[in-house]
């Protein structure tokens, strides 16, 4: 069992960025054990490392890095799932901006025509940006389908952008944009993860 | 003519039909200064079109005498085989709203029109990039759906139809929730004849501020772009210059613009900007804006433009809001004698950090150990955020205020600066640079993320507290509500406020 979640786990990292244990379990999706157990693997292996220090965490090496960029590569092939990832990856590209711009309006107001920090006095305000986050996150739900239809591995995100939007819609507004598991921190992962699953550098 | 309205001096359709950016074109005519002709297709028709789901009646017949109208102002023909007139297709928002088509250039460049350019200028490398314009901004327009029609009025129709369809867009939706805009408006379309930025060495494109709009500052301040068109400067893709290069470069346009925002300083009474673009060497303004300045440069200009007696202090005190009393609160780098700016971004999150420069998210992490840092990238992904999450501040060359840069930034509540386009990041050599200047890894910098100036050291910063302008603008608060007793400036300033009100009912 271990040895077939492996390449998840790596390639959690590859998206997540240097993570401690709780968070690349969460985002792998696996119980912390399970996913400790992996990156020890991956660590002898010479993949990913574990660094100290106050932002220190797991994250990958150069090997790790370009065994990543190997087996997603070969997955994405094996699976015959260009195409699909590859159409996907255009309809999110035009939800992107719109979503943006949502987290930045939960950040900045124009107030007398300049932006001025949300202060999250006006519950109004704050609930009109809520109800735009649900229609958007609505919109999306087709493009997670179709990639999770392509490479089932994509399923994660459905459910941790449910997670995040269901925890913000319940008063933990801080999972909108600002948590390390907020909408926004997996929406920037799922961004990262297809380019990096189509081998597109960022702009 | 029911829906269209030519952009005249005396065109007098309803302001709210026409759209912020046709009644300022109109402003520009009045005062006579340089506007391309063109004509405005008004609101009524957007609604219509978006209720039908097609031209309504009569629209169609409109636009062929506007166009008509338009070839005679230009001695020009639409899509012809002679001297053909090339058009720019805009929506009619002041502010361009997200998700809606912005802007379409050069249409009308058929390819018998491509020809017939390339032949008058004897450029047929200017007629060909103006045509790809054309192609790449009608293909986003059109949401890159169809072949390009070979017809200018096909081509025209489908550029307006683009624009009116646009207004449904979820995005643009979005946006008009967010700012309690009414979905019913719809927008304005504005043609005008083409203006070439790119026709040659003396041509080209910009934006300019009568005022400094970071620090109210009386002289001109912007940025231009040479041998370029409108949308370079707004897109980040290109280099842009600082706005005074226009006076040794193309002496004749920056007397003309000079004149021109001191011409519409004294019409409007505020500062404006204003987008402009000059062809071999003649200027041509595409839009005017009153305001546009931040909190602290706000109050500056409205105690200097009532010094110089273009307002009066009541009018200054009406102006000034508490909210730009608090903003001019926040800290902002000092700049002036003695400090070096090493390039400009966009402010994307405010306040002012200073730390040792580092341009990867690894070596920002280990270098937070020993004391603040500011990381510098080119853009982010999540793979940087332990580096972000380590530095005190953080510039991006790329992406504009909604990247996920800027966004990570806000949420962790750390100074940014987003777009400094021109800073090159350069990992291998552990350095950054901005024209002639490397600076290395360690180098210590300040960045503000309200004005976007990154400096090279660590000047200080400070706030409006030691403004003299906002001194003398409370003391003319206090002059007018009788009150000189100690209290915060929100407080004295709205006891004028509503001294004003009273003496006005």
């Amino acid at each position: 069992m271990t040895s077939s979640t492996r390449p998840v786990v790596l390639h959690v990292l590859r998206c997540i960025g240097f993570a401690e244990l709780s968070r690349v379990a969460d985002a792998a999706g696996l119980a912390e054990a399970e996913a400790e157990s992996d990156l020890i693997d991956l660590a002898v292996a010479g993949l990913v490392t574990r660094t100290g220090g106050q932002f220190g965490g797991w994250g990958l090496t150069d090997a790790g890095r370009a065994e990543d960029a190997r087996s997603t590569a070969e997955e994405l092939a094996a699976a015959g799932a260009r195409a699909a990832i590859s159409t996907a990856y255009e309809r999110f590209m035009v939800l992107n901006p719109e979503l943006l711009e949502l987290c930045s309006a939960w950040h900045l107001r124009a107030v007398d025509g300049s932006a001025a920090p949300n202060d999250h006095s006006d519950g109004g305000y704050d609930a009109r940006i809520l109800d735009r986050f649900v229609d958007l996150d609505r919109r999306a739900d087709p493009v997670c389908g179709e990639l999770s239809a392509a490479l089932p591995r994509f399923r994660r995100y459905r459910a941790r952008l449910t997670t995040a939007l269901d925890r913000a819609r319940s008063g933990e507004l801080e999972h909108l944009t600002e948590s390390m598991t907020s909408y926004h921190t997996v929406w920037f992962q799922l961004h990262e993860d297809l380019l990096a699953t189509l081998g597109i550098p960022r702009q | 003519m029911r829906f269209l309205h030519p952009l005249a001096a005396d065109s007098d359709g309803p302001a709210d039909l026409l759209g912020a950016k046709a009644r300022g074109l109109i402003v520009l005519r009045r005062l006579g200064l340089p506007v391309p002709p063109g004509f405005v297709i008004d609101a009524r028709a957007c609604r219509a079109h978006l209720r039908i789901g097609r031209f309504p009646a009569g629209l169609d017949a409109e636009l062929a005498v506007a166009v008509r109208d338009l070839e005679a102002a230009t001695g020009r023909r639409f899509g012809g085989r002679e001297r053909p007139l090339a058009v720019s297709v805009r929506s009619g928002a002041a502010v361009s709203m997200p998700g809606m088509m912005n802007t379409v250039l050069n249409l009308g460049l058929t390819r018998d029109a491509t020809a017939a350019l390339a032949a008058e200028t004897a450029d047929p490398g200017f007629a060909q990039e103006a045509r790809r314009r054309f192609l790449i901004s009608f293909a986003a327009a059109a949401g890159g759906a169809g072949d390009v029609a070979d017809d200018a009025m096909s081509q025209l129709r489908a550029a307006v139809g683009a624009v009116f369809s646009s207004w449904r867009t979820p995005r643009a939706t979005t946006y008009r929730e967010l700012h309690g805009i009414p979905h019913d408006l719809g927008t304005a379309v504005i043609v005008q004849a083409m203006v070439f930025g790119n026709r040659d060495r003396r041509s080209g494109t910009g934006v300019a501020f009568s005022r400094d709009p970071n620090t109210g500052r009386n002289e001109p301040y912007g940025d231009v772009l040479f041998g370029r068109q409108g949308e370079d400067v707004v897109s980040g893709e290109s280099t842009t210059r600082p706005l005074a290069e226009l006076a040794h470069r193309a002496p004749g346009v920056w007397r003309d613009l000079r004149a021109a925002l001191h011409r519409l300083e004294r019409h409007y009474g505020d500062a404006c900007h204003v987008e402009f673009t000059f062809e071999a060497g003649r200027l041509w303004l595409l839009q005017v804006r009153p305001g546009g300045l931040t909190a602290r440069a706000a109050i500056r200009t409205a105690v200097d433009l009532a010094e110089e007696h273009l307002i009066d202090r009541r009018t200054a005190l009406r102006r000034i809001t508490p909210h730009h009393l608090r903003q001019a609160h926040t800290p902002r780098v000092r700049t002036g004698d003695g400090v070096e700016v090493l390039a400009r971004g966009r402010g994307a999150s405010p306040g002012v950090a200073t730390g040792r420069l580092a341009v990867t998210a690894d070596r920002a992490a280990e270098m937070a150990a020993d004391g603040p840092v500011i990381l510098v990238r080119p853009t982010t992904s999540p793979l940087d955020m332990h580096g972000l999450a380590a530095a005190g501040g953080i510039v991006t060359s790329k992406g504009g205020p909604t990247s996920h840069a800027a966004i990570v930034a806000r949420a962790m509540g750390k100074p940014a600066v987003v777009g400094a386009t021109a800073l090159t990041v350069d990992t291998a050599a552990r350095s950054v640079r901005a024209g002639e200047r490397v600076l290395g890894e360690g180098t210590i910098i300040t960045l503000d993320g309200s004005g976007g100036e990154i400096v090279i050291g660590d000047p200080g910063a400070d706030d409006a507290g030691a403004d003299g302008h906002l001194h003398r603008l409370l003391d003319w608060a206090d002059a007018v509500s009788g009150d000189r007793s100690p209290r915060s400036a929100e407080q004295r300033l709205s006891d004028a406020q509503a001294r004003l009100r009273d003496i006005a009912a």
